[in-house]
């Protein structure tokens, strides 16, 4: 969702892509639920039966937190390889 | 209709509105395979345990009645555990009243050391659910009071009557069983087992139904159900606690007295060791039921606190 809006099977398709897991669809489904409960996902109008989500303002602060804090986590990693 | 979409029918109503046609959308466009299936069991489950889970597009007053209601149905099915848990606590204590097993008790250690644990499990949770109960029930009796309906005080005379009925059986049978009346032995079983057991199972069914029934149709306060989830809490642990301790009575005395283990003091001259195991799986089935209700009380309870917040 951080590139565009985007629907259940897309999501699970991209996960597939990317990460090469397979994310079953009563997990896919409980994350997409919190997620809205939370505020960090908002849902746009259904299209064909099939529903796109886009992050949130503060979603996108969310995700760049974290994605923030991966990448300082991963490049002290890569240093202290480097060293070795 | 597809298997997928008998799984998406164990989710909750309300998750069901708001998710189900985007769910079935997407699974109808690739098969489904046994994993999926698991999953898809496993997410119903998590989404029961989970009540505010599809809610986020009802307006706040929507939701927090939602989750009142959640909160309510999750106490009276730990209520309603109870009983089921007590009925077969009940069976284990008129298992163990013989003086064989009270003999066993005082000999051996851990068989007389998990009674205890028995004893004092089921004494914490009566005074739990006392705690947490009698407050709903002088409310209901309140509410009843000031909107002058009868149903509700009714409803709460009914376990006294399903008891009067219950102990007016118990004589009838006495005095049935008398030695001056012939009864043939088919007879005698069905009115010393059937009739007594059912009667008691009934009493209890009917006593429960009707609490629960009037509990359900009163005006009782957020505050009130918030409460009682402390008091479920302790309910529930009590209940695990009689549980592990009945499993380790019959496995110690499996060990410690084994010709009385294997023997026919159970229910009703019955096998000991069939009547344990049954008592077991009765308890244990009414602990995994108010737990998982415990579960989905407190999150209805956190999401109240949340939207009142």
């Amino acid at each position: 969702m951080a590139g565009s809006p985007k629907h259940g099977y897309a999501i699970m398709e991209d996960i597939e892509a990317f990460a090469g897991v397979h994310l079953g669809p009563g997990t896919l489904y409980g994350a997409i639920a919190r997620l809205e409960a939370q505020g960090l996902i908002e849902p746009l109008p259904t299209e064909e039966r099939r529903r796109p989500y886009r992050l949130t303002a503060s979603g996108v602060a969310f995700l760049q937190e974290q994605l923030t804090g991966l990448e300082i986590f991963a490049s002290m990693g890569l240093q202290r390889l480097a060293s070795i | 209709m597809k298997i997928q979409h008998y799984l998406v029918l164990l989710y909750p109503h309300v998750w069901r509105e708001r998710y189900e046609d985007e769910l079935l959308a997407m699974l109808e466009q690739r098969s489904l395979s046994f994993t999926d299936g698991v999953n898809l069991f496993f997410g119903a489950l998590d989404a029961h345990l989970h009540p505010h889970l599809g809610t986020t597009g009802m307006s706040l007053c929507e939701r927090m009645i939602q989750m009142i209601s959640t909160l309510r149905r999750s106490l009276l099915t730990i209520f309603c555990a109870y009983i089921g848990f007590i009925l077969a606590g009940w069976a284990f204590q008129k298992m163990t009243e013989y003086d064989d097993f009270v003999e066993a008790a005082r000999t051996h250690s851990i068989v007389g050391l998990s009674f205890n644990l028995v004893v004092i499990g089921a004494v914490v949770a009566l005074l739990a659910v006392l705690a947490g109960g009698l407050p709903i029930v002088i409310a209901v009796i309140r509410s009843a009071l000031v909107q002058k309906r009868r149903g509700p005080l009714l409803l709460l005379a009914v376990p006294f009557l399903a008891f009067a009925v219950f102990l007016g059986t118990t004589f009838l049978l006495e005095a049935l069983d008398h030695p001056g009346n012939h009864l043939s032995p088919v007879w005698h079983i069905f009115l010393s087992r059937g009739v007594f057991f059912g009667t008691l199972i009934l009493a209890a069914i009917v006593s429960v139904g009707s609490v629960c029934i009037a509990v359900a149709r009163s005006e009782i306060s957020e505050k009130l159900l918030r409460f009682a989830v402390l008091p479920s809490i302790l309910v529930t642990i009590a209940m695990a606690l009689i549980l592990a301790a009945t499993i380790i009575w019959g496995l110690g005395l499996r060990d410690a007295a084994p010709q009385l283990f294997a023997g026919n003091d159970g229910i009703v001259r019955s096998s000991t060791a069939a009547t344990w195991l049954g008592i077991v799986i009765a308890m244990a089935i009414a602990t995994m039921l108010a737990a998982i209700s415990l579960i989905r009380g407190f999150s209805a309870r956190s999401a109240l606190r949340n939207a009142a917040a």
